[in-house]
């Protein structure tokens, strides 16, 4: 009796579960979008046309989330007031939100081709609430298609979504490489050059002012006349020489 | 017809004058020529001068608005090594006049002051030179993806100080986005990539880089917020806000120290060739 009664249990789990599993695999949205994947959001592409052949007007497909390492042991949820909640992510490791009609994903659905998971900071305990994910994950998404009596369909789990962790602004190191060559070169120039000026003032004021003290020997323009040196001869002009004659140094007359 | 007095005679006179009048004649030509070079090089110097003091109220004036980053990092050098270059200015000027009336009047008193002055302005403008060579290095993107990060809108500032920086850092980061219709450093995963003042009060989901980020319309709104928020081309700013820092810093610092080597290298010349008339000329 009790093993009739398991097994009756395990066929009437299937029975309600009825559960059709698409090939599809969800994955995040192809394209070139730095935002697709932040600290605590991710973007999905959005399936078409799959929940079509067992969608009714009145089902709505959901997405659930789970932790990578809980999304085996992820069981579907009856009906739709079994769906866990955003809030229970930490103790349940997993949620359901995104709830939408089947419609939307139809083959001609118009809207975005790309669904963001995470981006509603305003909802509060309102079920379902499509909040930012509080933590790097990763995370593993799968679609569930749930009519009223329970899920119809489902897709394959995704691959694991890792979200962004921002690094410490702390490891940003502000130093140069290395010393731009050019500096160097205009600081080297400019101190010779300097330095050459300088050198060349004090040479120039040196030798204007050792003129006098370093000339001593030539006896030109003494500050002194002792007794007994007489005063040195000026420079003179060249010998008088008067038209004619050669020119001879200053003494008597020849006597002629 | 005795020997003749050391004085002069007539015919005496005119022999010898004729020999020194040639030697005369040719230093008169050297100390023309070299009055002439000298004349030359301190007008050149003096327009220099115009030109220098005129770039650097240029720089000072701050058109692009990027003080305020400087001011935060604590290393605004290239702003005082323009400051220098103001009064360097206008110091050679004044100096290349006093060289020009030294030069002409031969005055050995004038151009020694004239020599001295400028030794001292030169020593100024090669301090000038050299701190904005040598400061421009300093201005790596790092830094200013540090400053970013650390104080872009950040609330909870320490003292009046780190208040006015914040602000100063927010509004020149958020004209520059505006204006040149940038984003970040390198680009808005800035944000995404590091912890930030701004990570504290504005979340991830909604703000996964500031707002100015995204691509506005005529009334400073964002044409598109999700498609901001995703990073859909057309809708974001993708490229950095770095080019627009660095290309005018770098062309104040290169601006600064160029012009004022090449106006050094001159003055050395014309220098030297100051002190070599100065040290001919009798008193």
């Amino acid at each position: 009796m009790e093993l009739l009664g398991v097994l009756l249990a395990l066929a009437g789990m299937d029975a309600a579960a009825g559960l059709a599993l698409l090939p599809y695999v969800p994955r995040v949205a192809p394209g070139a979008m730095p935002g697709k994947v932040t600290a605590t959001t991710f973007v999905l592409e959005r399936p078409r046309c799959i929940f079509d052949p067992f969608a009714n007007a009145s089902d709505a497909v959901w997405l659930a989330v789970a932790f990578a390492d809980a999304s085996a042991a992820f069981k579907n949820p009856t009906s739709s007031a079994e769906v866990p909640p955003y809030e229970g992510l930490p103790t349940a490791r997993a949620y359901m939100t995104l709830q939408m009609a089947a419609a939307a994903y139809g083959c001609s659905a118009p809207g975005a081709a790309v669904l963001r998971v995470g981006g509603d900071t305003a909802c509060h305990g309102r079920a379902p609430c499509n909040g930012p994910l509080p933590s790097p994950g990763p995370y593993r998404v799968k679609f569930l298609l749930m009519g009223c009596g329970g899920p119809k369909a489902e897709t394959k789990w995704s691959d694991p979504i890792l979200l962004r962790r921002a690094r410490s602004l702390s490891t940003i190191d502000p130093t140069p490489a290395r010393r731009s060559s050019t500096a160097v070169v205009i600081a080297a120039i400019l101190a010779s050059l300097g330095a050459a000026l300088a050198m060349a003032v004090l040479g120039a004021v040196g030798t204007q002012l050792c003129v006098p003290l370093c000339r001593r020997g030539l006896g030109a323009h003494l500050p002194y006349r002792t007794h007994h040196v007489p005063p040195a001869l000026p420079h003179t002009l060249p010998p008088a020489c008067v038209c004619g004659c050669t020119p001879r140094p200053p003494g008597p007359c020849p006597t002629k | 017809m005795c020997d003749m007095p050391w004085n002069k005679s007539g015919f005496f006179e005119g022999e010898v004058s004729l020999h020194e009048g040639l030697k005369m004649a040719k230093t008169d030509n050297g100390i023309r020529i070299c009055q002439g070079l000298l004349i030359l090089g301190n007008v050149v110097i003096g327009m220099c001068g115009i030109a220098l003091t005129a770039e650097c109220i240029f720089f000072v004036s701050d058109p692009h608005g990027l003080y305020p980053l400087l001011e935060a990092t604590e290393n605004n050098d290239i702003y005082a090594a323009a400051w220098i270059g103001i009064f360097v200015g206008f110091a050679l000027l004044a100096l290349s006049i006093l060289g020009i009336v030294g030069v002409m009047k031969s005055s050995k008193t004038l151009l020694l002051v004239y020599i001295i002055l400028m030794l001292i302005t030169y020593a100024f403008e090669m301090a000038s030179c050299i701190t904005a060579a040598t400061h421009r290095d300093f201005l790596t993107p790092n830094l200013f993806l540090k400053q970013m990060l650390e104080r872009y809108m950040k609330s909870d500032t320490d003292n009046n100080n780190d208040k006015q920086m914040t602000e100063g850092v927010t509004k020149t980061w958020d004209n520059l986005m505006l204006q040149n219709q940038c984003c970040g450093v390198h680009g808005p995963l800035d944000w995404q990539e590091y912890t930030s003042a701004f990570r504290m009060t504005h979340n991830d989901a909604d703000y996964p880089w500031p707002h100015n980020c995204c691509v506005m319309n005529t009334r400073s709104e964002p044409i598109n917020l999700d498609g901001c928020k995703l990073g859909v081309p057309g809708f974001y700013n993708s490229n950095g806000c770095y080019d627009a820092i660095s290309g005018p810093l770098n062309r104040q610092a290169w601006g600064v120290a160029w012009f004022g080597f090449a106006i050094l290298c001159w003055t050395f010349c014309v220098l030297l060739g100051t002190m070599f008339y100065w040290s001919r000329i009798a008193y």
